[in-house]
């Protein structure tokens, strides 16, 4: 039996050789290609899930890089193998997926490359304790987003999105690399476990600049407000990428690093409050643009964003074990929802949802596990969504702000409501496209089920994740078993407040041709919603700002040789006169 | 009258060849004389080099440096005298003003 450094190497180093492999063989034989990133992909799941039972609460390996670079150190602790886990299986299964998504594709080494490299970054990411090494494997898995984004590379849309989402997410990338070299400065080396332990050891003022710019770095990665507006067009990515990258693991990596890093934060003053704030007004917001929109990949889009922020929400009004669970529960349902939308586009070759309808008589299996994934996103009992969303409700109910746990009540009512709405689009009503439709294949089904079976039963597991993720959470995080836990719920006043708001959403749905009136009167929100709430417009005069003063500095560049060394000099006689100012 | 110290006479010979190169390179639009000026620019961090090998007690680093920036130097000074021939065949004209095209 390997040791945990070991397989911790493993779990990234599988799927990066996987990755180089597929590279290597050339797009002649995509069936070799094919079947190289099922076999890594599988492997890289082995190894991590090997983690499970090895798992260690100090620093493994220790790897010197030199002088400032610190050494590679990994900390596999419950909450690093559980997101590597994560990462890796739910990988795997997208692979799988992809075998007949990506049937016929050209230019797979691409695709499979990117997806491997990203598999094994997502895991390096979370298992890295150097926070300078976090920050590398950060910006690898967003440089893996927006290659496959953009992987339809003649479609400018694509394009686009994928260099918006490349922007966005460097701006968060800044806070984080911020936090690392105030961590070297005062620390003197980059080791997280050593920061966790004595964070009051730094200057409050230069914690509280980490802390806030950790926060802008996950609000970036996590599309949280006000940095939502990259993940909806995300979605011209291929589908198993959305449902890997976009839902399940890399847009978690934000909500990970406020979790790891909620200890040394905690006491930052207004900082849990900015958290429960971010969280409350993004889960909010995204639930009514979720409403509106009619592109079923923008709705599955937008709703992720919304459930982040139940997971932000949770971590800023200290449930760090809600927050977790509910990352667990969210990453089955919505890889699930996801894949099984992938199947439905793959099948009538439209997202638009207007374009669909009755689609359950031809594809029974994808609406059944579809139908699993939206109930479990509207937090219907006794589904994994339900439980980790009444926890994380239970938890903001107690630390967090009354608005903003009215916010997230309507947010769950509201997720409700547009569930129904999406789910009722693409498989009732009558077949509204003329097309020809052809059932899932058989790779798609075999990645499906699973995610299907463990909608229906990781809640189950409440009580073991809980000890599974031991000292990784905060203390006076008092760990319970499933019964005990499921039993608090049960009770918690709280969950019968949101179930019945859950039903009022879906009694909303179920008379909407009554409460047209109501609709009506409300279409001035819709109509901002579906213009994003004005970010967009935010987006594009930053945009415009960037390039017209760039264009208007060009004239500094004119290519005549004698400007260039004049500067030269220039730079040099205020660096002299700085350093003789400086000397004396 | 004043004694001149060698490493005093070399300081003067650093600053009075990088003031000369850099002269060069600020007033000449001739790419032959750009490539005339960055040598004797190059002569002075060379002599540079050497003195501060000196002045620091490691002379061999010194050496070894001066020699490693001769050998970079030729290698730049070939490459850039080749590309004014070509630039002279192409664009009949070794005027950097009239070759920028960076210009808006």
């Amino acid at each position: 039996m390997p040791d945990i450094s070991t397989l911790a190497i493993l779990s990234i180093a599988l799927p990066w050789a996987g990755a180089v492999l597929i590279w290597l063989v050339r797009d002649r034989q995509p069936q070799l290609q094919h079947a190289l990133a099922v076999v890594f992909a599988l492997a890289g799941a082995a190894a991590a899930l090997a983690m499970i039972p090895l798992r260690s609460e100090v620093n493994v390996l220790d790897f010197p890089l030199g002088s400032a670079f610190g050494q590679v150190t990994f900390l596999p602790d419950g909450l690093a193998v559980f997101l590597a886990v994560v990462a890796t299986t739910i990988g795997c299964l997208a692979v799988v997926f992809s075998v007949d998504y990506m049937k016929g594709e050209k230019q797979l080494g691409r695709y499979y490359a990117y997806v491997l490299f990203f598999i094994g970054s997502m895991v390096g990411l979370v298992l890295s304790s150097n926070l300078l090494l976090i920050f590398v494997f950060w910006e690898i898995t967003a440089l893996c987003s927006y290659a496959l984004i953009s992987f339809y590379n003649d479609d400018p849309k694509a394009v686009a999105a994928g260099i918006k989402a490349l922007i966005i997410t460097q701006v968060g990338g800044i806070g984080l690399l911020a936090g690392a070299l105030f961590l070297y400065a005062y620390q003197g080396n980059y080791d997280v476990p050593t920061f966790l332990a004595g964070a009051d050891r730094l200057p409050p003022n230069v914690l509280a600049l980490m802390a806030f710019g950790f926060l802008v770095a996950a609000a970036a990665k996590s599309a949280q407000f006000p940095f939502q507006t990259w993940l909806p067009d995300a979605m011209e990515a291929p589908t198993p990428v959305s449902a890997l990258i976009h839902a399940a693991t890399m847009v978690n990596a934000g909500v990970y690093l406020l979790a790891r890093f909620y200890p040394a934060f905690e006491a930052v003053p207004n900082w849990k409050l900015a958290v429960v704030s971010i969280g409350a007004v993004t889960a909010l917001m995204a639930a009514v643009m979720a409403l509106v929109s009619n592109d079923l990949k923008r709705v599955l889009a937008y709703s992720t964003v919304s459930q982040l922020g139940y997971m932000v929400y949770a971590i800023g009004a200290g449930g760090i074990f809600a927050s977790q669970f509910h990352l667990l529960s969210h990453a089955v349902f919505k890889a699930l929802l996801f894949l099984s939308a992938g199947a439905v586009i793959h099948a009538v070759h439209t997202r638009d949802m207007r374009e669909m309808g009755g689609l359950g008589k031809q594809m029974p299996l994808v609406k059944v596990v579809m139908i699993i994934g939206g109930l479990a996103l509207a937090g219907i009992p006794v589904l994994n969504g339900f439980w980790s969303k009444e926890l994380v409700l239970e938890a903001g109910h107690e630390g967090g702000p009354l608005w903003a746990w009215l916010f997230m009540l309507v947010g769950a009512g509201l997720t409700a409501l547009y569930t129904l709405r999406f789910l009722s689009m693409v498989f009732y009503g009558e077949p509204r496209s003329g097309q020809h439709v052809h059932d899932a294949g058989p790779a798609m089904k075999v990645a499906l089920v699973p995610l299907a079976l463990g909608t229906l039963t990781t809640w189950l597991l409440a009580g073991s994740f809980g000890h599974f993720l031991g000292k990784a959470l905060p203390e006076g995080h008092d760990v319970e078993s499933t019964g005990a836990l499921l039993l608090q719920i049960v009770t918690a006043p709280t969950t019968f407040v949101a179930l019945a708001v859950v039903a009022l959403g879906l009694a909303a749905w179920w008379q909407r041709a009554r409460l047209a009136g109501l609709a009506h009167s409300l279409r001035g929100i819709g109509t901002m919603a579906s213009n994003s709430f004005g970010f967009e417009a935010i987006n594009r005069a930053v945009v415009s700002v960037t390039e017209a003063s760039a264009e208007s500095l060009r004239t500094t560049h004119n290519g005549v040789l004698n400007w260039n060394v004049m500067a030269i000099l220039v730079g040099l006689v205020v660096v002299l006169v700085i350093l003789a100012l400086g000397g004396a | 009258m004043m004694s001149l110290s060698l490493p005093l006479m070399a300081a003067v010979a650093v600053l009075g060849l990088l003031g000369i190169g850099l002269l060069g390179l600020l007033v000449t639009r001739n790419l032959i004389k750009v490539v005339v000026g960055m040598q004797i620019l190059v002569k002075g961090a060379l002599l540079a080099l050497l003195l501060a090998g000196r002045l620091s007690g490691q002379v061999q680093t010194g050496q070894t440096l001066a020699l490693t920036v001769i050998v970079a130097d030729t290698i730049v000074s070939v490459v850039a005298l080749a590309l004014a021939v070509q630039v002279r065949r192409q664009f009949g004209t070794l005027d950097l003003q009239a070759l920028s095209t960076l210009r808006r």
